[in-house]
């Protein structure tokens, strides 16, 4: 169902512009998908597991930020995404902590943490888009060791293919759907719920973390507006693709097709030269009318 | 059947849910001023009996019938409005509102007062004639969650009777109940049997239950469903309870069925659970009991006696402020359930549902959910879904779980084989200690002979079993030994041999806190004396 709206799109699309089904336009939409992507990854896991992570863009931007600093004072080259990485489970790893320990509802303390991350990469980038000169780093992003297929859309598919091994092979992506399932009854049979409930929000870091760096390689900058447009379109992506923000159902497989969703749509309607403002009326409507032709609301008899 | 008194009647009804059927052509009729019970097991087909007839599924043939007329109620208010009301399973009053709302809930616009706001006064004393009809003495004005569970069930019975009378404008009201009293105490049904004799006076009742002595008592007749089909009709007065449960499930009752002929003497020198001091504010106090091996300890009392906080508490689900719990090879220490279930402990919670499994999951996975750590994943933490997968195989054959592979969802399973796959995530643990909070809770009476067989081959095998319940029969029929929880407190542990069980009505007379035994018993309980232990 979710891969016709795909087809659906480009077929529309592709009507109304003759600029969209070019190669040019593939390698464009395929690097513009791959930050969403990555970003998604992490996050899925958390809806999965019922909880939600609004800071993703906020840990885009940051770790974003901090790796350009990083790489314009120490040269740093390819190892900067491991730099991205780390800052960004860090933040992650912060974000679980509080959640679990602080028996804090995770919307709250993401909703805290995303303005705290906001305001930090405000204060290290003083309302500037910050350059960095390193080819190698940019390469890894707009390179094409595929021709046609920009490097950083490697990255995402690879980080893609680990992930949803991670969801459905491992007794991390296990519990993540026991615990989105029912916690109570995850805790009455002895599973480490808290434990993993860090694990999860630390790897939502990590992901977010890679995101940043890749953002940031694919830009050449980072700019204060990097990734505002992730707090909607990771959780537009997510649940489009099929993963209940109630818990349990879905899984990183299915947000690919959301992200494509919300991909083709930001490009497409580009094309078509329709503004900004309407744009943001489009997508709301999408994510909205995905969610009511997806759920079964046969069995939803109460919703908060 | 049909004939002038006959006030409901259903003809014919049918209907199937992908492919099979579980309900084949019911015809039923129910009485002017008659209670009429509905007994079958689980998966018979009366929950899906009582949504028809209240609105909230449609049958796929049939047609029902009310005083003569045909209706085709499409929810449950149309059917409200009709004159058919239903005491739910679960209680459905909303609990931080005023009695008075909840009982008038849905029919606020029939007090419309002044610009469109409510007339409260007169909900006010709407709400008390009704609740005073049955005979509660309460202010409706106070918050709902103020009143004990007995008393919320009475005002939701009240509701469901008196509401379409008094405030609907309908003569003769049908009610339905289902399963009203599966969470109410011994002493709290008597009381709850005089409200529904006096209901009778006002309208017809049906009424489904798995306890088959209180349906033979309250009902003028009963029918019996059995796989979707209407098996008998009964007349109480010349049927006994194994003559019904043989009609349900097709075969007679073992004389034996608690197995007490095969209660083996337990391994008195080994303890495998020894709790010591046990203590949560509010909850239990001071409670220590040993556990022997092939034991079962039942623990008895009253729903506020704390046996199933005290149950959860030795478990370690929910930590106790102080005292330690030891099982048998390890040390002793405040209980924290992953260290229990890691050194082979399982805990079987009352609340099937919500705390037992998850319903849209599969066996397979609903029945690994306490082996994530060690049997069903490796060093590295990948899962090992091939073990997974053969382990449900083999638990489905072995507990007879009667589904269609281990990749079906538990949902659509029946409560009976779903409490199974409860049973077989500890089982495939091979564990030494078993906590069983009710395991037999909305459990139909096939499978729970099947769980008592269960009990006994799994204490032939050494391991403990603490047995947690709600039903005295089940306490006294299965126990080695039987601890009486009073307000919090453990007040005795009595001996249970097979051959000289205690009586129910010492067991009640220890609950409640009499000295006498048994004796001063029928003056607290009602006028009516007690009913025999078996039938």
């Amino acid at each position: 169902m979710p891969i016709i709206v795909v087809l659906g799109l480009i077929a529309f699309f592709s009507l109304g512009s003759e600029a969209f089904l070019t190669l040019r336009n593939m390698t464009a939409i395929s690097g513009q998908a791959s930050v969403l992507l990555v970003a998604c990854l992490g996050a899925t896991l958390i809806v999965l597991m019922g909880s939600i992570d609004l800071s993703v863009g906020a840990m885009v931007l940051l770790v974003g930020s901090v790796t350009v600093l990083a790489i314009n004072q120490f040269d740093l080259g390819l190892s900067a995404i491991l730099v991205g990485v780390l800052i960004g489970t860090a933040l992650g790893l912060a974000n679980g902590l509080i959640y679990t320990y602080g028996v804090i509802p995770s919307f709250v303390v993401t909703l805290g943490t995303m303005s705290v991350y906001t305001g930090l990469a405000w204060e290290l980038l003083q309302g500037r888009a910050l350059r960095f000169d390193s080819l190698v780093f940019e390469d890894m992003a707009i390179g094409q060791a595929i021709p046609y297929f920009p490097n950083i859309a490697l990255w995402a598919l690879g980080a893609w293919i680990v992930m949803a091994f991670v969801c459905f092979k491992t007794r991390l992506g296990r519990y993540m759907f026991i615990i989105g399932g029912g916690e109570a009854v995850a805790r009455t049979s002895g599973i480490p719920v808290k434990r993993y409930k860090v694990y999860a929000f630390a790897l939502c870091g990590c992901t977010s973390g890679l995101a940043g760096a890749l953002a940031v390689a694919r830009l050449g900058a980072a700019g204060p507006t990097l990734g505002t447009d992730l707090l909607l379109n990771t959780l537009a992506a997510i649940v489009v693709g099929g993963t209940s923000l109630s818990g349990g159902i879905g899984g990183v497989h299915r947000t690919m097709i959301g992200v494509l969703i919300i991909a083709l749509l930001d490009n497409g309607l580009n094309l078509m030269d329709v503004n900004q403002y309407t744009q943001m009326i489009i997508k709301g409507a999408v994510v909205i009318a995905a969610v009511l032709v997806g759920q079964d609301r046969g069995k939803t008899t109460v919703m908060k | 059947m049909t004939d002038a008194g006959t006030v409901l009647e259903a003809r014919n009804l049918t209907k199937s849910f992908g492919g099979s059927t579980v309900l084949h052509g019911v015809n039923l009729a129910v009485g002017r001023n008659q209670i009429v019970g509905i007994v079958g097991e689980n998966g018979a087909g009366k929950s899906t009996l009582f949504n028809i007839i209240s609105g909230i599924i449609a049958p796929d043939s049939g047609s029902i019938f009310l005083n003569g007329q045909e209706i085709k109620p499409r929810n449950y208010r149309q059917a409200m409005l009709l004159g058919i009301s239903r005491v739910f399973q679960e209680q459905a009053l909303v609990p931080n509102i005023p009695v008075y709302e909840n009982v008038l809930l849905s029919h606020e616009d029939r007090f419309d007062g002044w610009g469109g706001l409510v007339a409260k006064q007169r909900m006010v004393d709407a709400a008390s004639r009704i609740v005073a009809a049955v005979g509660l003495d309460i202010d409706v004005r106070r918050p709902t969650n103020e009143y004990d569970f007995s008393i919320r069930q009475a005002i939701e019975v009240a509701r469901a009777c008196l509401v379409p009378q008094e405030i609907l404008g309908i003569a003769f009201p049908i009610v339905l109940l289902d399963e009203p009293t599966s969470a109410l105490h011994k002493t709290e049904e008597e009381a709850f049997f005089r409200l529904i004799r006096r209901v009778r006076e006002h309208g017809s009742l049906l009424f489904v239950s798995h306890r088959l002595t209180e349906v033979l008592a309250v009902s003028d007749m009963i029918y019996v469903l059995k796989d979707g089909h209407l098996v008998a009709l009964v007349d109480p007065r010349q049927t006994s309870e194994s003559t019904l449960h043989g009609l349900m499930v097709g075969r007679a009752r073992d004389a034996d069925y608690y197995h007490e002929s095969e209660q083996r003497r337990p391994d008195a020198a080994r303890v495998v659970l020894a709790v010591k001091n046990l203590c949560r504010a509010d909850e239990y106090d001071d409670v220590s009991l040993d556990l022997h091996a092939g034991e079962v300890l039942g623990v008895g009392g009253l729903l506020e006696s704390g046996k199933s906080h005290f149950g959860k508490g030795a478990a370690g689900v929910l930590a106790p402020d102080s005292g330690t719990v030891e099982l048998a090879g390890s040390a002793p220490g405040a209980p924290d359930i992953r260290r229990l279930v890691r050194d082979g402990l399982g805990y079987v919670p009352a609340e099937r549902q919500l705390e037992g499994m998850i319903p849209p999951f599969s066996i397979a996975w609903n029945a690994s959910l306490a082996s994530g750590g060690d049997l069903f994943s490796d060093a590295l933490g990948l899962w090992r879904n091939g073990e997974e997968t053969a382990s449900a195989r083999r638990w489905i054959g072995e507990l007879r779980i009667r589904a269609d592979g281990p990749r079906v969802p538990c949902s659509s399973l029946s409560g009976g084989n779903q409490q199974k796959v409860v049973l077989a995530k500890w089982l495939c643990r091979d564990p030494k200690v078993l906590i069983l909070d009710n395991p037999t809770r909305g459990v139909d009476a096939g499978a729970k002979e099947e769980i008592y067989r269960l009990i006994r081959q799994l204490t032939d095998r050494g391991v403990g079993i603490l047995l947690i319940t709600d039903e005295l029969m089940e306490l006294i029929g299965l126990s080695h030994r039987i601890a009486v929880m009073r307000d919090g407190g453990l007040s005795t542990i009595l001996d249970a041999p097979p051959h000289a069980k205690p009586t129910e009505r010492t067991l009640i007379a220890l609950m409640l806190g009499l000295d006498n035994g048994g004796d001063g018993l029928a003056a607290t309980v009602g006028a009516e004396p007690l009913a025999p232990l078996v039938h």
